[in-house]
């Protein structure tokens, strides 16, 4: 269990070791590869809990939606339209839909445990 | 068989399981971190948010092109400036020379004020109240006819023009924009007095012959006036002369 944590440490001090500076413009794009990655972990944590976890899908998940969602944040660039809002709210609503699950999915373990 | 699959399996998960969480949350660190810092630091520079700053890029594209204009201006008035004093440097009689030449040839393009006899023409928006149902373009000065009369002035053998304090240069147009006429881009509104340096007796005579334009405006009952003076002045024109497209051909 503290592997996870450690490697979100680890990203942490990399973080603070190595300040990238962004690119004004790409700002935007950073902050929807952050988006995309909460929603990977937390799917993969929900997969997890309901023991279905398959590490192909898991990492293809995130590496195509951080893509995808990248593509249309340039498209919209492109169009004058900002249209990775689209990819913020559907991430948003996928995060929010995955921690609803992996709350239910505890619930019912810790009672199932408890009785 | 799912039961015989499930011990190696429940084996092989945490393995999988834990180092793909991790790399993953050290991404999410590492961009979190990342994301935060340059946010903080553009807000601390710029004491904006992020998402204002497509508007940010925009204003300062607008100033780095007034800036290079503004470049370019201060590179040729060095460069005037460095002639000036080559002049100045070399001898008194070649720099009087060279002045004098330079002064016909301010006065010639319109950069200095200009005196002498000539005719002031002062016209105005026709008094008469436009009659109902009537077009109200036709009782107030349209630019083609303070145009007309630069032209006939022109034609008429003026030396000098000035409409409302602007001289008429070689670049100058007369044009309107919506209801106010420009001239050399100054806005300007009724009365117009057109000031000309030239003879004014003949002036006179060609604006007044028949089917000229100022005939043409008294018909239409704008009020015309034409007044002779023996010394009018004429003021130089302010404005720049800037060849972006044009050379001097080297040929003729």
């Amino acid at each position: 269990m503290w592997l996870p944590v450690v490697g979100l440490i680890l990203g942490v001090v990399l973080g603070f070791l190595f300040s990238v500076e962004i690119p004004l413009g790409y700002v935007k794009y950073t902050a929807i590869a952050i988006l995309a990655a909460i929603d990977t972990i937390l799917g993969g944590l929900r997969a997890q809990v309901e023991d279905r976890f398959d590490l192909s899908i898991f990492l293809s998940g995130f590496v195509v939606n951080a893509a995808f969602a990248a593509l249309l944040a340039g498209i919209g660039d492109l169009l004058g339209l900002d249209i990775y809002l689209g990819a913020v709210i559907a991430f948003s609503i996928r995060i929010f839909d995955n921690v609803g699950f992996i709350r239910r999915d505890v619930i019912t373990h810790y009672l199932k445990h408890g009785r | 068989m799912a039961d015989a699959g499930s011990p190696r399996v429940q084996v092989e998960r945490p393995l999988l399981w834990r180092p793909s969480m991790a790399v993953l949350l050290a991404c999410i660190g590492f961009l979190v971190v990342t994301q935060v810092h340059n946010v903080w630091r553009i807000r601390r520079t710029l004491r904006i948010p992020s998402t204002q700053l497509e508007e940010l890029a925009f204003s300062l594209r607008n100033q780095e092109r007034n800036r290079a204009a503004l470049e370019t201006q201060v590179a040729e008035l060095r460069a005037r400036l460095a002639d000036y004093e080559k002049a100045a440097a070399e001898s008194r009689t070649s720099a009087a020379g060279v002045n004098r030449q330079l002064q016909d040839l301010r006065a010639l393009v319109g950069l200095t004020a200009l005196e002498g006899p000539g005719l002031v023409v002062t016209l105005n928006d026709s008094t008469r109240p436009p009659k109902a149902g009537e077009d109200p373009n036709k009782t107030i000065l349209h630019y083609s006819d303070i145009a007309g009369v630069v032209a006939e002035l022109w034609a008429a053998g003026a030396e000098a023009i000035a409409v409302n304090g602007e001289r008429i240069v070689t670049s100058t147009g007369i044009n309107c924009v919506g209801t106010t006429i420009l001239c050399n881009t100054k806005r300007m509104a009724p009365p117009y007095v057109i000031t000309a340096i030239g003879d004014p007796r003949r002036l006179g005579q060609y604006l007044r012959r028949p089917g000229g334009s100022l005939e043409m405006l008294a018909a239409f009952d704008f009020p015309v006036r034409l007044t002779p003076y023996p010394r009018v002045d004429v003021p130089p024109y302010r404005g720049t002369f800037h060849f972006e497209y044009a050379g001097v051909n080297e040929k003729e």
